[in-house]
């Protein structure tokens, strides 16, 4: 098979799982994004009872395999009757995987504001709330940008775990072409690859450059 | 540590209003944990048969084998990823400009795909060739799994080794040049047992990571742990379903992960704190200020 029958049989197929790829990548990010502000906001709250579930949710996400997660969120929201696509299922339970890292990074980003920050609020008479949203939160997101881009790196590469719950995206189809033996092994990998550098490198440029244009060296 | 400053000392208002809170909070805890009780209940997942199923001897044997399975995968691929990701760091602050080159190349490749990609294209490479030859596959799945376990954890591994060099101070080396020592004792004597102690947490957090993720081997049907919970689902004399199986996979699973990732932050607090304790003491002279750490540790107080 050459390059011209290969793109003329999986140019579909291909288009499809990238978008569905990218799709996972930017859905199961926006949750973590929410998630990670949602538990570090509990996690750092007065209140005894959030301030515990924060941690167990945390400790569950971060020390479970993601597809031991991936599965009990197929089986278990099925068993609580709360039954899903695929899609959707792969996207939340991905988004709070990366949401628990999300909750750490934001957590060691408020740790970073020097205390006198604080105080300085407190003295000016500053509410909890007032405090995090005026003072202390956008010191924090400013220092922890790296770390939140190595977050979308590795949940836009998590995505390819989707594939085990028959979500057709980028790893799923090479699957499909490597049990086509006439494609080619090293073909497959080579599209595939270049499918994930593609998106990667220039997001890696990007955070960078965010990193370098808003971060607070500390 | 800056909880107490965010939130201060409470007045009694807001003591009550935490105590006020914590009620509402636990109560809709407790909602939600019922809800899913209730739910699980209908549905005929808290038989007691379905549970007590996964505690017949076949099948907890069935499942220690995946776990050994499992272990046996991270072991020899934590290995060889030391041993190789150590070369790739050497190679990569050479000052040779080929070597270097190769070592960036192969870091910044492997740290790129996601994991399962590299798992079944080394699988089905292997495949690929053993079908051309008309012979046995040549790795199987246990070294597939291994292999690519170790061509991503090596570049990992690598820039943690890289980062403990570079982070030591420049005048340990520069004194070891100052007294004649070569590049090569420079390093082995002076820099990298300064710097492999200071890296000692992040290469066990890594390993923790490494763990998680033999489970991965389950897309090429390697027998580890997961696989074998889902085949401990399909026994025909056992009542245990689909969740039972990933209940207890899961619980085992986390313990496991829990417990390196705990072992990782001890040796890190302790390396953090030994300095102010001890003062000069065995430690002295190795100026241990912060564990490089990984990004997600607990940042610096």
């Amino acid at each position: 098979m050459n390059w011209s029958e290969f793109l003329d049989k999986y140019q579909d197929q291909l288009v499809e799982a990238t978008s569905t790829t990218l799709k996972l990548a930017a859905v199961s990010f926006a949750i973590a994004l929410v998630v990670g502000v949602i538990v570090v906001s509990f996690r750092v709250s007065p209140i005894p009872p959030l301030v515990k579930l924060a941690t167990w949710f945390v400790a569950f996400f971060r020390n479970t395999p993601l597809l031991v997660i991936f599965f009990l969120a197929l089986f278990g929201l099925g068993d609580l009757g709360l039954v899903y696509d695929f899609f959707p299922t792969a996207a939340v339970a991905l988004g709070c995987y990366t949401g628990a890292y999300m909750a750490e990074v934001l957590r060691s980003g408020i740790n970073a504001v020097p205390q006198g920050q604080a105080e300085a609020g407190r003295s000016i008479g500053l509410g909890f709330i007032q405090l995090m949203r005026l003072v202390v939160i956008p010191q924090a997101v400013r220092t922890v940008i790296g770390p939140i881009g190595n977050l979308f790196v590795a949940n836009f590469k998590n995505t390819a775990v989707a594939s085990t719950i028959s979500v057709v995206e980028a790893t799923a189809l090479s699957k499909r072409m490597f049990n086509d033996a006439a494609v080619g092994v090293w073909r497959v990998l080579f599209v595939i690859t270049v499918i994930y550098l593609l998106f990667l490198i220039p997001a890696g440029f990007v955070f960078r450059w965010l990193e370098s244009r808003y971060a607070i060296k500390r | 540590m800056t909880a107490n400053v965010l939130i201060e000392e409470l007045g009694p208002r807001g003591k009550r209003r935490v105590r006020i809170g914590s009620g509402i909070a636990s109560v809709l805890i407790a909602l939600v944990v019922f809800w899913m009780y209730r739910r699980l209940d209908q549905n005929g997942q808290l038989e007691a048969g379905k549970w007590t199923d996964l505690f017949a001897s076949t099948t907890i044997d069935f499942l220690w084998q995946g776990l050994r399975a499992t272990i046996q995968a991270a072991v020899v691929a934590g290995v060889f990823a030391t041993i190789l990701g150590f070369a790739l760091a050497l190679m990569r602050l050479s000052s040779n400009r080929i070597s270097s080159t190769v070592a960036v190349a192969w870091v910044e490749l492997f740290r790129a795909l996601p994991l399962l990609l590299m798992i079944l294209g080394v699988f089905f490479i292997d495949t690929s060739i053993a079908r051309g030859r008309g012979g046995d596959a040549i790795l199987g799945t246990f070294w597939s799994v291994v292999v690519a376990l170790v061509l991503y954890n090596s570049a990992v591994l690598s820039e943690i080794f890289r980062a403990g060099v570079l982070s030591l101070d420049s005048g340990q080396s520069e004194a070891a040049k100052a007294i004649g020592m070569s590049y090569w004792q420079v390093m082995f004597l002076v820099v990298l047992p300064q710097a492999v102690r200071r890296m000692v947490p992040a290469i066990v957090a890594q390993m923790a990571t490494l763990t998680k993720d033999v489970s991965l081997g389950f897309v090429v049907s390697y027998a580890e742990f997961v696989r074998r919970g889902q085949g401990t689902a399909d026994f025909p004399d056992s009542r245990v379903g689909n969740l039972q199986a990933y209940v207890m996979v899961g619980v085992v699973y986390f313990m496991l992960i829990w417990a390196m990732a705990r072992f990782a932050s001890y040796l890190e607090t302790r390396q953090r704190i030994a300095p102010k304790t001890a003062g000069p003491g065995p430690g002295a002279g190795d100026d241990i200020e912060v564990g490089v750490g990984t990004t997600l540790g607990p940042g610096p107080a």
